[in-house]
């Protein structure tokens, strides 16, 4: 199974990209964490996840094709 | 006229008239309250902000664009419909950035759902801005 991750905002420079796709995360804890072993630096950095355009805050099974995103605090307006 | 909620580059006064002309085409609202969002050249750390460069999750912005729609019209019963405009890349000082127009039966309550809808645009659209500084370097900056 693959998901795939969004960036946004700052974390589009921490991790030099906007988009990276993940095999074998099979939940959303599990997938933190391999992208904290891709880009160390950005357990400096404060963000919430969404889940197929919702965010959430515990951790969620996920399935093929969902879509993640990393959305540093809003900036609006 | 269509209105998405995202466009590129600076909100044109050009843009603004038209957006604002479209109010004629309703009978049944008596004031329309407008709010402006415009670049300001801050000064952060003796650099002067030039622009902001501005980026969205653009699927999620429309999901929670509509949901703050309806939130206000089911909290103002008297309001008839919203019209909400965001930039998306870079915007110079001084430009407009975000347009917000809510018509209503009377003015107070088009003044009070204006003023919560842009409240609620800062706190659930999830938009970023980048300020670029007059010597080009940028620093990014959150809603406080």
């Amino acid at each position: 199974m693959q998901v795939k991750v969004l960036f946004f905002g700052v974390l589009v420079e921490v991790t030099g990209s906007n988009i990276k796709f993940y095999s074998d995360a099979k939940t959303m804890g599990a997938l933190k964490f391999m992208i904290q072993d891709d880009f160390p630096e950005i357990v400096h950095y404060s963000y919430c996840i969404s889940l197929n355009n919702e965010i959430v805050s515990n951790d969620r099974i996920l399935k093929d094709g969902d879509e993640i995103a990393l959305l540093p605090p809003f900036a609006g307006g | 006229m269509t209105i998405n909620y995202l466009i590129k580059g600076p909100i044109t006064p050009d843009f603004i008239t038209k957006l604002i002309g479209k109010t004629t085409e309703r009978t049944d609202t008596g004031g329309h309250s407008i709010f402006l969002g415009q670049v300001r050249a801050d000064e952060i750390n003796g650099k002067k902000v030039r622009a902001i460069e501005y980026s969205a999750y653009e699927a999620m912005v429309k999901l929670e664009a509509d949901a703050i729609k309806d939130t206000i019209l089911s909290e103002f019963a008297d309001a008839r419909s919203i019209d909400i405009v965001h930039s998306t890349g870079v915007v110079n000082a001084g430009e407009i950035s975000l347009f917000v127009l809510v018509s209503a039966g009377h003015r107070k309550h088009a003044i009070e759902a204006c003023s919560k809808t842009v409240e609620l645009i800062k706190v659930k659209l999830p938009i970023w801005k980048k300020e670029i500084f007059e010597d080009s370097s940028f620093g990014w900056r959150q809603n406080t």
